[in-house]
């Protein structure tokens, strides 16, 4: 501890530099983990947030909600298959919204999910959480997500549909609940036909994108959707989980991210272990010196280790200081948030790594032969 | 502060008896740095090692220390007898029973003049204000308490000189080593510091041994032994 905080406290700056460092690394991977978390769940958010345990897709779909289409001969496969209790049809559409709470009369490209309400609009693919105000339960009501409420789709505020004048007013709030990284609104099975119908009033009854599917009793998501796949080449039930991560472009999405988070990974190591090594080689004489003298070569070595940790300790604090405003802002329709798990997961690694990185240096000093002193050589000699 | 002796139930601070220490070079060929060395320093006996370069001094000072081992020998320092040390061992003794000068390398450069004083108490005991107190005695006797909180960059050579020996004698030692003490310093700052070694050594009844090629500094030391390949001349 002596010898540790001692140098520091003479080396202010190298090590200040070095904190400084890795919490610009630190501040950079946890930022860069909330946009991540943020671009899926805007991306898919609404399909892990709704109700429905499985959905159902037409092959030809390809996993895309939009894209997908379920015959009425499809539907009623997936309603004869074994494990099936309920069945509710759920579309998708992508309007231009006019929403009445922003002052500047933006409009917004608007997704439209519509689902059977059921009783309490707490039907097959009703949002999961709302944390605010009241899921729909009649025509022309619609739950927004969180994330759109700055935007101007707040609770009480209509949203227009152009061209055309659908209206339809938002009675609640609901917890990461976009599609497509835009503005998403859940209203009934009927509020999503008309939409489609009054910006295209020559429009023919489209048919459900997706089915929701509760399954029966005794039988757990995957059985059901083992038993549904089975009925027909042209049906992709998937769990909604599998749904939400199988949906074209989220996996790229994460890949390219977690090659950044490994470069992150590698670098954050590097530095530290390179910072250290470099100041074993500097201060090699007195290293040597101080074995000559009696110090074991373990206390030199925890010296080492102390150094690491307060010097990573400080950067993931400071990095985190610097994380934590930035995480409760909004960008460009992407809600942040301060990720407690990615903190702790980050602090334990890069400590983790820190130290590794550290034992070059350590191997260093444990290979100090006391007798160099008396040749005034180091071990960088 | 107790500048007493600290070896006093002991009569001799250092026995070497048939020290041989033999290196093995790279060809498989030996060469022996020392060879069948005996030597006895009593327990306030200030001894001028001289030879020239590559005679063995640092080398018998080296394994007087605990720096380094024998390859065969019995050596016994105070009332210790490490010539079956382990390395671990030799860290320990060297912690409490020996003091070093050595020639180029004695200050630890981020650590200011009482630091470099307290961190022998650090490695070792850690008795805290006891070891402050001695300390800033030492440096105080030195001559150096003006200077306690100046670091090694801000001394003059002789200071620093003065602090690596103020270092030695931390741990109270029974045999202080002196490695061309004075090779670094001009005549005048090199003569005043073997006499403010001499002083140290005598004022405390601690042994030392001083090596060096230079017989005019000789004369501060009780005796001097001679050393030529390896073999000590009386």
């Amino acid at each position: 501890m002596f010898l540790a905080f001692k140098e520091m406290a003479r080396a202010k700056v190298r090590f200040a530099l070095l904190i400084a460092a890795i919490a610009l690394l630190v501040f950079l991977i946890l930022f860069q983990q909330s946009l991540q978390n943020g671009l899926i769940t805007g991306f898919i958010g609404a399909i892990r947030e709704q109700s429905a345990p499985v959905l159902v897709y037409s092959v030809d779909g390809q996993r895309v909600v939009q894209g997908s289409a379920i015959t009425p001969e499809m539907e009623a496969q997936v309603r004869t298959a074994p494990g099936v209790r309920e069945v509710g049809p759920i579309g998708q559409g992508t309007f231009t919204g006019k929403p009445s709470g922003n002052a500047d009369g933006e409009t917004f490209d608007t997704t439209i999910i519509g689902y059977e309400l059921g009783p309490d609009g707490n039907g097959i693919g009703a949002p999961t959480t709302v944390v605010e105000g009241r899921l729909p339960n009649a025509d022309n009501e619609a739950v927004v997500s969180d994330a759109d409420v700055q935007l101007g789709y707040g609770i009480g505020d209509s949203v227009t549909l152009l061209p055309g004048a659908k209206s339809i007013t938002i009675v609640g709030v609901a917890q990461d609940a976009q599609l497509n990284v835009s503005p998403t609104l859940f209203v009934s099975y009927e509020t999503y036909l008309d939409a489609i119908k009054s910006v295209n009033p020559d429009a023919g009854t489209p048919l459900p994108n997706v089915l929701g599917v509760v399954p029966a009793d005794g039988y757990t998501a995957e059985q059901t959707v083992t038993s549904i796949n089975d009925q027909s080449l042209d049906l992709d039930a998937l769990t909604k989980d599998d749904a939400a991560a199988q949906t074209p472009g989220v996996s790229q999405v994460q890949q390219s991210f977690n090659i950044i988070f490994l470069l992150y990974g590698l670098v954050v190591p590097c530095v530290t272990g390179l910072f250290f090594l470099i100041v074993t080689f500097q201060k090699a004489n007195s290293l040597t010196l101080l074995r000559a003298i009696g110090a074991p070569a373990g206390r030199l070595v925890s010296s080492l280790l102390i150094q690491v940790i307060v010097i990573v300790g400080a950067g993931l604090l400071i990095g985190t200081l610097l994380y934590y405003p930035v995480s409760q802002q909004s960008l460009g329709g992407i809600t942040l948030r301060f990720e407690t798990s990615a903190v702790v997961f980050w602090s334990v690694l890069l400590l983790s790594l820190g130290v590794l990185s550290s034992l070059v240096a350590a191997r260093r000093v444990l290979s100090i032969d006391p007798i160099e002193a008396t040749t005034g050589q180091g071990v960088g000699s | 502060m107790n500048s007493a002796p600290s070896a006093t139930t002991v009569t001799t601070a250092l026995e070497m008896s048939n020290v041989r220490k033999v290196y093995t070079m790279g060809d498989g060929s030996d060469v022996v740095a020392l060879d069948h060395a005996t030597l006895t320093l009593g327990s306030d006996e200030m001894v001028a090692l001289v030879g020239p370069s590559g005679s063995g001094k640092t080398t018998l000072c080296s394994i007087a220390g605990g720096i380094l081992s024998a390859t065969e020998g019995r050596i016994v320092v105070g009332d210790e007898d490490i010539s079956g040390h382990s390395a671990k061992e030799l860290t320990k003794f060297r912690q409490d029973k020996v003091g070093f000068v050595f020639q180029s390398v004695n200050l630890v450069p981020f650590l200011n003049a009482r630091e470099n004083l307290l961190v022998v108490d650090e490695l070792g005991r850690r008795t805290g204000a006891p070891a402050k107190a001695r300390a800033d005695q030492l440096l105080e006797e030195l001559g150096l308490a003006d200077r306690a909180k100046n670091l090694p960059s801000q001394l003059s050579g002789g200071q620093r000189q003065r602090v690596a020996i103020g270092r030695a004698l931390m741990n109270d030692p029974a045999l202080v080593l002196f490695d061309e003490p004075t090779s670094a310093l001009d005549t005048k700052l090199g003569e005043q510091v073997m006499e403010l070694i001499r002083n140290e050594m005598k004022s405390r009844g601690t042994a030392a041994i001083v090596v060096t090629h230079d017989e005019r500094i000789t004369h501060y030391c009780d005796r001097s032994v001679h050393i030529i390949d390896g073999r000590l001349e009386a």
